[in-house]
This record gives C-alpha cells, sequence and structure tokens, in this order.
C-alpha cells in the first residue's frame, strides 16, 4: 500500500512537471512571424520554398509551425486558448463568422489594398469566401480577413487507358454525359478481366459525402434555399440524384459493393487501375501524375438540368488581430496568396491551381499540361462552382446530419425519398439553431465595435 | 493486501507513542519543542503539494466546468450565461440519448469479460507448463497502444477478408460486415474492449487467488467440499474485493470510451451506432463548437458515474464480510 502510495506520487509529480514543461514550450517569438499551417509533405517542402524566398525578399523571419491535417484544427484552437495565435494561420471557411466575432481575425481590407494588390486578378470565389459584412459571409461588399491559401475545383476523372482499352469514346471535355449515357459506359467497363468469375474493374466507386453534391446540384436539388434558411432536402430532385448515386452500387453493380471498398477503398482501387471514373482534385495531381496510366479531367454527369455541377472548396489565410507585426503578417498573407514567384514554386509541387488568374490561364494552356484538359479545373473556378453546402452556415452540424443515417440509403435497403423525408425537419431544427448562433453573435460583435 | 496493511498500521501506532511520550517529557507550559515545529512545518509542506494539484488541476476545472455548462460558449470568445438552458437542451437532444444509450450497452462487456479473466486466473493458478508464456501472452494487449489495437480490429472486422468472418466461415457462418452495420458494430467494438481488458483483471485475479489461504482450502476439502463447492464458498468471496475493484474501475473506464470509436468508426459508425458520450461531447465541443453544451453533457455524464459508483459502494458495504 505504502509503496504503492509512494510511485502514485513520483507518477504524478513527473505528470505535473511534464505538464509544466510543455506548456513553457512554444509559443510566439517576438522578432519574427509565426505562420501556422497544415499539409503533407509535398504541401511543407513548396510552402518552406516560399516562405525562405519571402525571408530573402524582406528580411522578415518566419517562424513555421506545421501540423498534420488531422490535428491542425485543435491545435489552432489550443493556441487561441492559450493567448499564443499565431502571427499569420490557415482559417477555413466554415470558421470565419466565428473568428471574426471574437476578435480573433484582423481585418486586412486597408492593408491589402495599400499593398497594391491586384484582387481582380485572384479568384473571385476565393477572395470573397474571407469577405464577411457582419451578417453575411461571402459577400463582395464585405470586409477583408483573410485571402484564398488556394481554392479546391472537385473536378470529375476517368482513367483514358482503361477507357481506351476497352473501345470506349473519351468522353467530351465540354459536353457532359447524360446520366444515362454514363451508366451504359460505366456498365461496359464493368467486367471480370482475369477470367475466375468474379467482377475486379468497376465503372466508378463514388463517396456519397463528397461527391453526392455535383449530382444533386446538376438535377436541380440544392440542400438549402438561396438565403440558407430552409432545408430543401426533402424536394423530389434531391431524392431521385440520391437514388440514381445509391443505385449505382445496389442496382446496376457497376461499382465496388461495400465490403469491396472496405477492404480497399476506391481511392485506392482508382489508383491501381480497377476504376473508371473518379474524382479529382487539384492535391491529388502530385499523386495522379504518376501513375501508370493516363487520366484525364471532364465535366461530371448530368441530370435533368443538364448543366454540370461541381464544388469547390477553399482554405484562407488570415492575421491574427493581436499580432505585433500586422503589417509584416499582411504581406505574407499577400505573398503567398499572390506573389507570382511565391505561386510558381506551390504551382510547381503540382498540389493546387494558380490563385492568380492570368498564371492560372497560362498553366492550363501549357502544352504538356498534365492531365491534359487541367482547363476543367478553370472552368469549374470561374463558372460552375459552387461553395459546399455548410461552407458559409455558422456551424455544419445541420449538413453532417444526412450523413449520420444514411447508410441503409447506401446499401439500398431504404428507399432515398422516404429518408430525406424523415431527415429534413432534423436538418431544419439544426440550421435554425445555426442561423439564430449567428444572429446573436453578429448582434454581440456589433455592440463591441 | 491485509499482510502489507499490518506493518503501516503497526508502524503508525509506534510514531503515536512515541510522539506522545515526547509531549510528556516536553518543558510544562513552553508548548512544543523546535524540533516538533520544524517536522511539522516540513509535514504541511508535504500536504501543501498535492492539496495545491488537487486545487489546481481538480478543483478549478472542475468548478470552471460547472460554470461553462451554464453558458453558450465556443470556446473561444466570451461566455453569454443562459442558466439551465443547455441542461434543458439535453432533455430532447436524440444524438445525447443515443450516444447514452451506446455507452450503457458497452458495459455488457465488464461482467464478460471478468468472468473470462476469472476463469483464465484458475486456470493460471495451476503448474502448467510454459504458465509464464501464457500470462505473458495474456497481458500483451494490455500494454499495447490503444490506436494500434484499434487499427488492427478494423481488419480483423473487415467484412470481405477480415480475421473474424474467416474464422465463422470455417464454422460455416456468413459473418456480418461488422462495423458496417448497425446491429453489429455496437457488439463487435465490446467485443474488443473485453479482449483488451482481460490480461489485467486475469493479472489481478490470478494475485488474489494466490492469497486465498491454503488453510481454508484444506480444511473444505476434508470436510468433503468438491471443487466447486470450493470454489463457490471460498474463492469467490476472497476474491470478492477485487471484482469490486474491477467492476469499478471498469465501469468508469467504459463510460469513456472514446478512442477506440473515434478510430474504428469515424463519424460515429453506421447510424451513429457506435457514438459513445464521451465521443458526441468531444463532436459537439471541437467540431460544432457548443463547448458550452458539450461541458453540459460531459457534467451530466460525470454524475451519472458518480452516482453508478456510490450505489456500488453501498452494495458493497452492505453485502461485505470480514475474515477474521
Amino acid at each position: 500500500m505504502k509503496k504503492s502510495r509512494l510511485t502514485a506520487g513520483v507518477v504524478a509529480g513527473l505528470i505535473v512537471a511534464g505538464t509544466a514543461a510543455c506548456s513553457s514550450g512554444g509559443g510566439g517569438s517576438s522578432d519574427g512571424l509565426t505562420f501556422m499551417f497544415r499539409g503533407g509533405d509535398d504541401e511543407k517542402a513548396a510552402y518552406q520554398a516560399a516562405i525562405d524566398r519571402f525571408t530573402e525578399d524582406t528580411g522578415v523571419e518566419v517562424d513555421v509551425v506545421v501540423s498534420d491535417p488531422d490535428n491542425y484544427a485543435t491545435q489552432l484552437q489550443a493556441s487561441i486558448a492559450g493567448n499564443q495565435v499565431p502571427d499569420v494561420f490557415y482559417i477555413e471557411q466554415a470558421n470565419l463568422q466565428s473568428y471574426v466575432n471574437e476578435g480573433i481575425l484582423m481585418d486586412i481590407t486597408d492593408q491589402v489594398a495599400e499593398l497594391g494588390v491586384d484582387l481582380d486578378n485572384i479568384w473571385e470565389y476565393g477572395v470573397d469566401s474571407y469577405r464577411y459584412d457582419g451578417t453575411l459571409q461571402g459577400t463582395p461588399e464585405g470586409r477583408l480577413y483573410g485571402l484564398p491559401k488556394d481554392i479546391g475545383p472537385f473536378a470529375f476523372g476517368y482513367n483514358a487507358t482503361m477507357l481506351e482499352e476497352a473501345g470506349v469514346e473519351r468522353p467530351d471535355p465540354d459536353v457532359p454525359l447524360s446520366w444515362d449515357d454514363w451508366l451504359e459506359v460505366l456498365q461496359e467497363i464493368t467486367v471480370d478481366t482475369d477470367g475466375d468469375g468474379e467482377i475486379d474493374q468497376w465503372g466508378t466507386g463514388l463517396n456519397v459525402q463528397w461527391n453526392l453534391q455535383s449530382f444533386v446540384w446538376s438535377n436541380g436539388g440544392d440542400w438549402t434555399n438561396e438565403d440558407r434558411t430552409q432545408v430543401t432536402v426533402d424536394t423530389p430532385e434531391f431524392a431521385e440524384a440520391l437514388q440514381y448515386f445509391t443505385d449505382l452500387t445496389t442496382v446496376h453493380g457497376v461499382t465496388p459493393n461495400p465490403e469491396q471498398a472496405q477492404t480497399l477503398d476506391t481511392y485506392q482501387r482508382f489508383m491501381a487501375g480497377e476504376i473508371g471514373f473518379f474524382p479529382v482534385g487539384p492535391w491529388d495531381m502530385s499523386v495522379y501524375n504518376e501513375l501508370d496510366f493516363e487520366y484525364d479531367l471532364m465535366p461530371w454527369p448530368v441530370g435533368t438540368t443538364g448543366e454540370t455541377a461541381a464544388w469547390v472548396g477553399s482554405l484562407g489565410i488570415g492575421v491574427s488581430a493581436t499580432s505585433d507585426m500586422p503589417d509584416e503578417a499582411v504581406q505574407l498573407v499577400t505573398y503567398l496568396s499572390t506573389d507570382e514567384a511565391a505561386q510558381e514554386t506551390l504551382i510547381e509541387a503540382n498540389i493546387q491551381i494558380p490563385n492568380r488568374i492570368d498564371t492560372a490561364q497560362e498553366w492550363a494552356g501549357a502544352d504538356d499540361a498534365q492531365p491534359a484538359n487541367r482547363q476543367e479545373f478553370l472552368d469549374i473556378a470561374e463558372d460552375y462552382g459552387r461553395a459546399m453546402p455548410a461552407a458559409f452556415t455558422y456551424g455544419a452540424a445541420w449538413y453532417d446530419e444526412l450523413w449520420v443515417d444514411i447508410q441503409p440509403v447506401v446499401d439500398g435497403v431504404r428507399p432515398a425519398d422516404e429518408y430525406l423525408a424523415e431527415v429534413q425537419p432534423r436538418m431544419q431544427a439544426l440550421l435554425d439553431q445555426s442561423n439564430e448562433d449567428a444572429a446573436r453573435a453578429a448582434e454581440q460583435n456589433a455592440q463591441t465595435d | 493486501m491485509t499482510s502489507t496493511a499490518t506493518p503501516a498500521t503497526a508502524g503508525l501506532a509506534t510514531a503515536a507513542r512515541r510522539s506522545g511520550a515526547r509531549r510528556k517529557s516536553a518543558p510544562p507550559g513552553g508548548g512544543t519543542s523546535r524540533l516538533h515545529r520544524n517536522e511539522q512545518k516540513w509535514a504541511l509542506g508535504f500536504v501543501a503539494l498535492p492539496v495545491l494539484g488537487y486545487l489546481l488541476f481538480i478543483l478549478y476545472p472542475v468548478l470552471f466546468a460547472l460554470y461553462a455548462s451554464l453558458t453558450r460558449w465556443n470556446g473561444l470568445g466570451a461566455m453569454e450565461f443562459i442558466g439551465l438552458q443547455n441542461y434543458a437542451n439535453l432533455l430532447t437532444d436524440d444524438r445525447f440519448h443515443q450516444s447514452m444509450w451506446n455507452t450503457i450497452f458497452y458495459l455488457v462487456g465488464i461482467p464478460i469479460g471478468l468472468a473470462i479473466s476469472l476463469a483464465l486466473a484458475l486456470a493460471m493458478n495451476r503448474r502448467l507448463v510454459g504458465l509464464t508464456v501464457f500470462r505473458t501472452i495474456y497481458y500483451i494487449p494490455v500494454i499495447c497502444s490503444i490506436a494500434a489495437v484499434a487499427i488492427l480490429w478494423q481488419w480483423a472486422y473487415n467484412g470481405d477478408f477480415g480475421l473474424v468472418n474467416q474464422f465463422l466461415g470455417l464454422l460455416g457462418i456468413d459473418g456480418p460486415n461488422w462495423l458496417a452495420d448497425a446491429t453489429w458494430s455496437k457488439p463487435a467494438i465490446t467485443l474488443m474492449m473485453v479482449w483488451k481488458g482481460l490480461g489485467y483483471s486475469m493479472l489481478l485475479y490470478l494475485a488474489a487467488i494466490q492469497a486465498v489461504p491454503r488453510s481454508l482450502m484444506e480444511a473444505a476439502e476434508l470436510d468433503g467440499a468438491g471443487a466447486w463447492q470450493r470454489f463457490r464458498a471460498i474463492t469467490l468471496p476472497m476474491v470478492r474485493p477485487v471484482t469490486f475493484f474491477l467492476v469499478v474501475t471498469q465501469i468508469i473506464a467504459s463510460a469513456q470510451i472514446f478512442a477506440e470509436i473515434q478510430i474504428m468508426t469515424p463519424g460515429g459508425g453506421p447510424e451513429y451506432s457506435t457514438a459513445s458520450a464521451v465521443f458526441h461531447i468531444w463532436r459537439q465541443a471541437f467540431q460544432y463548437q457548443q463547448m458550452g453544451y458539450a461541458t453540459a453533457m460531459a457534467i451530466v455524464l460525470g454524475i451519472l458515474i458518480f452516482i453508478i459508483t456510490l450505489i456500488q459502494f453501498r452494495l458493497n458495504k452492505r453485502s461485505s464480510f470480514v475474515l477474521d
């Protein structure tokens, strides 16, 4: 008893000492900027190179804090709670409003204008994502609280080598396939290639949470009405899109079944050359360009409207409202987001599309472009791309609610329309609450200003 | 345990006698000696350290959480006091109820695990060849990182190629797709928890069984008690304190299960069937920035665990016995 208590005491002591040691580490340095971001290895290397050039040009030292994507939000929140907010950091579209209302993000409208940045040459969607007028985010009139690190147009792609071998015509880069025509192609390439009686090559294999959007939108459906007050997932257009989506697996069998997808997910299967059609984001290029088959981009197949649709995401870079060096911090933000040399470093790493429209057009038109139809990314960026349904609402709880119970629909044991009718009131209640929270926060913000 | 406590108590008694003797010999009217005061200062210093730690790391956070649960707070900015609104909202929050029910379901694994580990401990108590090897094998899961274990079990539960279904296939059973099936996901996770906890419980039971006085066993044997009767009437009551300890600590631990859920079924599993209370709390606090609301849930969970533990202590006291 005595001994164990002593041990417990020692352990407790060590824990206390350990915690103290941890908390004394880190924090902002006083003679330079701190920049916190997230990313994979390719991204880290590219950003480090860009930042080194920034230090060379301006003489401003930058202390870089990198975290892996899963931990970023927690780490940033911890730094905010500990009053050690980095001078410059990545900011999610969905968190912008609360960060502004809590006085964490600095209004950089004037500094950016003073630095002479030509915002018209940056994707409008990217810049507007970080504008906020106190009630609405994403409006051109709002004040600017960040610049896009990048925008992520989520295009659709295909394994060109596979289609060629199957004798299927390449999809037209400008005229989208209808759902029916696409299904025919899918059925044609879903085959047993080695003759062992089991299908080992599939038409496609999509993830409902990340790929359903295009289907719903091109069928005339949407998650909410225009002013984001009414959840509209219970419309026939939405239900039809979801049903078509799940039927690909459960009725037509042109995708790996759930067990097969669990064994090896469809992303891996696409890279292994087992899947014909698969979405492609700009961040995939660095990996896909190394694959041993040719791939290219195409518009997403379309439902009843005949108009293709895709989502486009964005991650922003913002400045802390409590930064000791606000001018240098804004300079770093504009450098990373808009400087030509910095952009070049990032583009060469194949992790994003250029932020500058002129550079992007050049990049897409290049003769050695890989994938050849890079233009599809730009079309999404300036033409048919849409923000994710929850990008500009106050929190995404209402949106996530749709996915929680969706499994039986995906498995084909529950009709889409029945499920959607059931989930709509729950989503509506959460959206109402989110809108209430937004209004309350904006009101408080107005009082403190 | 009783045997180690005896010298400690004896030591205290001698210390008390000594200090009493010293007090008698102290000069009359002059208060206490310098040595005594000095010792008292040291004692206070030693006492202050844990007390300070308690105030700083337990009491303050708990009081803070109590207050936070009464506010609307996103974890970043100002807290707005809203009274019991968060608690009222809890009453109608279906997802919270569901996560509480899931958590209660996981507790089913505790009696199953205890029964198996007691049986294992009895087996390990015999003279077997390779006993240490077996003990080590059963203890390995305990020291394994929960993240690694969760990923391995995720593979084992794979619907197509998982070890579990392969094994069931040998028996002619077509196993379900465990983690993607709302009916089977909770039992799957419970099974894993049982497996992970076996070694620890077994070790404690083994120590308890070996502490059962041999004389009792011999006496019972002389009186003609069979193996089952000896187990029921002697071993089982003698290991009661260990059972009590394990039940209490495991209920507290299981009620806070999180890492396994987060790794094996990100998003809370099909139809939220695996989301534990702590998982739900974490999601509200860090994904939806509802820190105040999440704190209220945490307080409710904490109170429930406290009540359950209290009931257990009551029950244990009522049926406990002393062996003289």
